[in-house]
């Protein structure tokens, strides 16, 4: 301890004289550094070797607890926020009963993109495609057997029913 | 170094060389715990405030104890031990002499006193760090000090 010095480099004259009068500035200032020159000359005994060995034997072992204990805590915090997150997930991923729910409109019918087979999904189709079917394969027996006057009209009036038909299922 | 200047800070305040072996140890391991709320500036000043608050909880604890005692008793009993002292220090004069008259000083004007000295802080530190006005300490300051250099001169 470097007493006669001050340590603290403040202007201690001019603290003291903020808030005494000059001369009991002066003596208090006497009589700290007479106090300080004492305190100087008997110094107060020191930590003996072994206490201060001991002290930093417990600081080492006071130090790993707290590291440690901080590691634990954060180990449990991970834990706590994975679990969170875990709850979070599956919680917006059920969908709840009830809650809104986003519905996007098609513009193109439910069988063009959920069947595989369009002819034979849609009712209507299935029909006209049958009655078309049927139509046809009359006129390949018509064309591959007899064409008189008879067949040949026939045969017309079948084309023309034809015709109808699928301009009739267009319109529907 | 700080060892020493807080074991001389203890000893000082309570003129025993195992109660300061305790309270030395106690303050580096809440130094150890307290690390991270250090936020720079003056390390001294934080040791020192960690010190100080340990010596006033050993003063609680130690006028806990003594409730049943009557108030001249207990008063008694806060002076330092120094037969204690002495045996300690294989008679060094000088040394009893100063501990037994900063012994006779009032508790908080002894520690006003013991602060400046070991933990070399200025006066508007120590004043902030014992959480009173700066005037109060410097009037505490001048009657201490006047008091122990009669005491150590008469």
């Amino acid at each position: 301890m470097n007493v006669m010095r001050d340590p603290t480099h403040e202007n201690l004259s001019e603290l003291l004289r903020q808030f005494m009068d000059e001369s009991t500035a002066r003596a208090t200032q006497e009589d700290l550094k007479a106090v300080e020159r004492m305190m100087a000359g008997c110094p107060a005994p020191t930590p003996s070797r072994g206490i201060l060995s001991a002290i930093k034997t417990q600081m080492i072992v006071s130090a790993l607890h707290r590291r440690r204990r901080i590691r634990i805590f954060r180990r449990a915090m991970a834990a706590a926020a994975a679990l969170v997150m875990t709850i979070l997930i599956a919680q917006h991923g059920r969908n709840p009963a009830g809650s809104p729910s986003t519905t996007f409109a098609s513009i193109l019918p439910a069988a063009v993109w959920e069947s595989n087979n369009l002819a034979a999904d849609d009712p209507d189709l299935v029909y006209f495609t049958s009655e078309i079917r049927q139509i046809e394969a009359q006129m390949r027996d018509l064309e591959a057997g007899d064409t008189d006057i008879q067949g040949r009209k026939t045969l017309d009036e079948l084309e023309l029913e034809l015709m109808a038909m699928e301009t009739e299922f267009w319109k529907r | 170094m700080y060892a020493g200047r807080c074991y001389g800070y203890f000893y000082r305040l309570t003129g025993d060389r195992d109660l300061s072996d305790e309270l030395l140890s106690e303050l580096f391991i809440k130094l150890v715990e307290k690390i991270g709320s250090y936020k720079g500036g003056a390390f001294e000043s934080w040791l020192f405030k960690i010190a100080s608050n340990i010596f006033h909880d050993h003063l609680r604890g130690k006028q806990r104890r003594r409730k049943l005692l009557d108030a001249r008793r207990a008063e008694l009993e806060l002076e330092p031990d120094l037969n204690e002292s002495r045996l300690s220090d294989n008679g060094e004069e000088r040394l009893d002499r100063l501990q037994v008259q900063v012994g006779r000083l009032d508790a908080d004007t002894r520690e006003l006193i013991t602060l400046r000295f070991y933990s070399e802080l200025s006066f508007k530190e120590i004043a902030e760090l014992r959480s009173e006005p700066i005037g109060t300490a410097l009037s505490k300051l001048h009657r201490g000090l006047k008091k122990l250099r009669e005491l150590m001169e008469g």
